[in-house]
């Protein structure tokens, strides 16, 4: 609770500084710890100062990997206290995200725009599949929990999943999806906290199609109110390719050929 | 729509009336659209047909042998585009309320819980 109120007292002294400067205010932060460190090597005293400040600082850098602003480091740290912090700023930045979702419905993306709203998704398109690609292989005893948007699934190779439709892929294109939650073999676990950075899985996507019909109906008793409206959901089905980060067991021996090389042997010994 | 890279739209029937208002935006859509649809999928037969008093409809014709009709009368030439990329998007499967989002023909690699399972 301590830790709690004196949270929301640093997001309150850094909310003025974030406000007038955005973004750039927060890419030098890194390099800033540097020249203090020297200086703390040079004399004693000002390691007093730089053991104080030190926490503020490492916080005021969590705080700006909180923000919406920069979604790669989102990814990287799903620490307690990026949660924590995001819930005081959601406040502050509501008219800010609505301004964005307002613009945000008809409006041109450039290719780099492109490429974070995709990573915030969890893909990333890799280029068309080839007549020469042969993305798809027979099945490995290997699975995967894999986040796309906000849905996890566990997908071994060549399953299919639908996932909400996925804005900027066309069909037939190869996709990474690097939001890997867990990884899996019949011997093997690997669980990651809450993602596994070195993990990929591949998929080609299949199909962009809408989904059944969904009828919506409300009606009000005794007022002569009734309203029908239909939805049809857009889907992306993709196909998963392959699964890496973990080491594949080797592919079983057929047990024809294993009785056949065992005769064989038996020969041998019958013979000598 | 492309299931292992192969295309499963393999024909697509235009059908319009060259007289009719409610063909207004397709014949736009012929004269504007339809050539760079027709360049960018190569694999795909377009055909237009004439049927004059008649509601225009794209009708497209899948590998797997299913039939899909969709009527765009009094459409804009943009949202006719829109309709033909969908079906060209489509693996011709029947529409069906989804059992499950995630098909699978191997459900467990490390094997299926039971109440016997000690760990």
């Amino acid at each position: 609770m301590a830790q709690r109120r004196w949270l929301q007292t640093v997001t309150r002294h850094a909310l003025p500084l974030l406000s007038s400067k955005p973004t750039t205010s927060l890419k030098p932060l890194p390099h800033l710890p540097a020249p203090i460190s020297l200086k703390s090597i040079l004399s004693p005293k000002p390691l007093q100062q730089f053991l104080y400040t030190d926490p503020t600082l490492f916080h005021a850098r969590s705080f700006s990997s909180s923000s919406r602003d920069d979604s790669e480091n989102e990814e990287d740290d799903g620490e307690e206290g990026s949660e924590e912090e995001e819930d005081y700023d959601s406040d502050s930045n509501e008219a800010e995200v609505d301004d964005v979702t307002v613009s945000d419905m008809k409006r041109e993306y450039s290719a780099e725009e492109k490429e974070a709203e995709a990573a915030t998704i969890g893909y990333k398109v890799t280029g068309p599949l080839l007549p020469s690609d042969r993305v798809l292989k027979h099945r490995e005893p290997v699975f995967a929990v894999v986040q796309v948007g906000s849905h996890q699934f566990k997908v071994s190779n060549g399953d299919c999943i639908y996932v909400e439709r996925l804005k900027f892929c066309e069909v037939n294109d190869k996709l990474i999806l690097n939001k890997v939650l867990m990884l899996g073999t019949s011997t093997q676990t690997i669980i990651g906290r809450p993602i596994l950075p070195d993990a990929a899985v591949h998929a080609v996507v299949e199909e962009h199609a809408l989904d059944a019909k969904v009828i919506i109906f409300k009606k009000k008793r005794r007022k002569n109110y009734r309203r029908t409206k239909g939805h049809r959901q857009e889907l992306t089905r993709l196909r998963i390719a392959d699964i890496q980060g973990i080491e594949k067991p080797q592919p079983k021996v057929d047990p024809k050929q294993k009785m056949a090389a065992v005769k064989q042997q038996e020969k041998v010994a019958v013979a000598a | 729509m492309a299931w292992k890279g192969i295309w499963q739209l393999k024909k697509l029937v235009v059908s319009y009336c060259d007289w009719g208002g409610s063909s207004r935006g397709i014949r736009a859509f012929i004269e504007s659209n339809l050539p760079a649809y027709k360049d960018s999928n190569p694999q795909l037969e377009v055909i237009t047909e004439l049927s004059r008093g008649q509601h225009p409809c794209l009708k497209a014709f899948y590998k797997n042998k299913n039939e899909r009709v969709v009527c765009v009368k009094n459409l804009a030439s943009e949202d006719v585009l829109l309709h033909a990329t969908r079906l060209r998007n489509a693996l011709g499967r029947k529409v069906k309320k989804l059992p499950t989002r995630h098909v699978t023909k191997h459900p467990s690699v490390q094997g299926t819980w039971t109440t016997d399972v000690r760990f």
